[in-house]
């Protein structure tokens, strides 16, 4: 095979397989590192992943006179159909809120005893994003599942954690600790365990099961005491839809500005990823293409070695193989190369996530790989059967 | 192999012409093993075409070509190489080397594919043709006569059952010519072969068994 590659090798372009290599450098880079980065920011994402980015709650509006005026704070069946039937809500849900009385104990044990009037709400758990063993409650349970505000971590940690010098707590210590929670109504009173399951810091309740809250509100409230939900929780397929604001306004609900924003920046950068990596592959397809001509340039040019090749003997798959080894090695060099250079850029923005988020922990890169790899084979094998078929070609010459 | 039979074959460029006065085309013509066999022709009587048409790189021809009775026809590349590596040997008339490698690696192109002959029998061709200085020169700056014998050492680089020699003596002076008969002859007899000349003129001289006027 020496021979034969010192023959084939003959007319082989630098310049040609040079800027083949930089083009596809270049477009696997950036289709490696779009995967890549879009699958870091999930993991930023993540911390909030009990409610999805999709997710809006819609309130409405309290004004000055509503409470004098009677107007109504809650929605109604109709509210309700007619935010389903605007067209931008793939689902609405509405919170139920207790019609108890909850009062929370929480020990730090040596250090601090909080004590607490609290209230409980709940959504239908399609739209909690927690795993299911977790998020359950059946009647008569002792442990109740509980998401809280991060905002109430926050509280304690900057506000009266460090005004009294006290320890600031992480999230995973609090979701070890105890929270007592006695909830009495309807003449009963009782004690739970609250086990925290996490901070969301895009919901401002305190959330637990709905199975929790139907059964509790059946046992401790008063019936007149139910009431209509006063916030709904929808899930809509594109946050920056122009439908949701005037809506919103014409119906004088609100939702979380800054919810909506972060929304929209989500919904953006999947936009902009998207976009980023449709270039990536461009360019990649144009690289395959500019191989493709190389390769086959080559061929052309040698085509007459080939055929001698073929005619003393050596077989299609034998004369074939030096170009195939050649177009494989060089995409195999590519991807490496690319992911090398992947992994640099990443660590200069992974150090940048860490920084802004302290509980950042780096997913792997195991997806980026294998983007990178099937991309590596798909391309590979379109090389080496348009190399098989253009010696088959020179076989097949005088026919 | 132990036979070639031609059954009616044709050029497809002759078809209909009805002056064609020849031993091969559109006859009945068995070529078999062991024996020596000349292929005389005029320029233009499709000389070339038999070697490709049996070769198995060229196929517009009409009637048969059959190997051991089989039609060749429906041969499948795998086949054709098989053929290729281990059945017939060919020395072109435009002699098909690479100029690009000297004339020792010309050689080894093929024998590194069949692995045939030793180095030591194919030092002794190049010495016996006289061309032992040229061993590691470019075959591009050697004459054709040169080249012609390179050629047939590298034809002789396989195992085969027949070895064609399409005008192997047309650049040779006749001293040359004799060894190169001597060389060819004494390696199919080895092997057990048949070979089959063709010639335009000046042709190699064997004790041939059989001669064709194509």
């Amino acid at each position: 095979m020496k021979l034969v590659w010192k023959l084939l090798r003959q007319h082989i372009s630098i310049p040609q397989f040079v800027g083949f290599f930089f083009a596809n450098l270049v477009g696997v880079v950036i289709i490696l590192l779009g995967v890549q980065f879009y699958k870091d920011y999930q993991a930023i994402d993540q911390e909030d992943s009990f409610m999805k980015a999709d997710y809006l709650i819609v309130n409405k509006k309290i004004g000055a006179l509503s409470g004098l005026t009677g107007a109504q704070q809650t929605f109604t069946a109709e509210d309700v159909e007619d935010l389903k039937a605007a067209g931008f809500a793939e689902r609405v849900g509405a919170f139920t809120s207790s019609s108890f009385n909850v009062r929370a104990r929480f020990d730090v044990e040596g250090f601090v005893s909080f004590s607490t009037d609290m209230f409980f709400e709940s959504v239908p758990d399609e739209f909690v994003d927690v795993k299911s063993e977790a998020w359950e409650y059946s009647a008569g349970e002792d442990e109740i599942p509980i998401i809280l505000p991060k905002n109430y971590l926050d509280l304690y940690n900057f506000g009266y954690a460090q005004g009294k010098g006290l320890p600031k707590l992480s999230e995973g210590i609090l979701g070890a600790m105890n929270l007592k929670v006695i909830i009495g109504g309807n003449g009963q009173n009782d004690e739970f365990e609250g086990r925290i399951v996490g901070f969301s810091s895009r919901l401002n309740t305190i959330l637990v099961p709905e199975a929790f809250m139907r059964w509790a509100n059946e046992r401790y409230a008063s019936q007149a005491a139910v009431k209509e939900p006063t916030r709904l929780i929808m899930e809509v397929e594109n946050p920056t839809d122009e439908r949701i604001t005037s809506y919103l306004q014409d119906h004088d609900y609100e939702t979380d500005e800054e919810k909506l924003d972060a929304s929209k920046t989500t919904f953006m950068l999947r936009v902009i990823v998207s976009i980023v990596m449709v270039v990536g592959v461009v360019i990649s397809i144009l690289s395959f293409y500019i191989l493709m001509l190389s390769v086959f340039l080559l061929v052309q040019k040698n085509s007459s070695k080939l055929e001698n090749l073929l005619l003393i003997g050596y077989s299609p798959t034998k004369v074939s193989f030096p170009y195939q080894a050649l177009a494989v090695g060089l995409n195999v060099l590519v991807l490496l190369l690319a992911v090398v250079i992947m992994l640099m850029v990443r660590r200069v923005y992974l150090d940048m996530f860490e920084n802004f988020f302290p509980d950042f922990e780096a997913p792997n890169i195991l997806l980026t790989l294998c983007v990178g790899v099937g991309l590596l084979i798909l391309v590979s094998v379109f090389n080496v059967l348009a190399v098989y078929s253009k010696v088959m070609s020179i076989w097949n010459r005088k026919e | 192999m132990k036979k070639i039979q031609l059954s009616h074959t044709l050029p497809c460029v002759f078809q209909g012409r009805t002056d064609i006065v020849s031993d091969i085309w559109n006859r009945e013509v068995t070529f078999e093993r062991e024996k020596l066999y000349l292929v005389e022709a005029n320029s233009g009587t499709g000389k070339s075409s038999l070697c490709s048409y049996i070769y198995g790189y060229r196929h517009d021809y009409q009637g048969q070509i059959l190997f051991d009775g089989e039609d060749v026809s429906q041969y499948s590349v795998a086949q054709w190489t098989d053929i290729r590596q281990h059945h017939f040997a060919l020395l072109w008339q435009e002699l098909r080397m690479f100029p690009e490698l000297t004339a020792w690696e010309n050689v080894e192109i093929k024998n590194k594919l069949t692995g045939q002959q030793t180095k030591e029998q194919i030092q002794t061709w190049f010495e016996m043709l006289g061309i032992t200085d040229k061993l590691n020169a470019k075959l591009g700056r050697m004459s054709f006569g040169q080249q012609q014998r390179v050629a047939l050492i590298r034809a002789l680089c396989q195992p085969f059952d027949f070895l064609f020699v399409d005008e192997p003596i047309s650049h040779l002076d006749d001293t040359n010519a004799v060894i190169m008969g001597q060389i060819m002859t004494a390696e199919a007899k080895k092997q057990g072969a048949s070979i089959i000349a063709t010639s335009i003129g000046k042709h190699i001289e064997l004790a041939y068994d059989q001669v064709f006027n194509l």
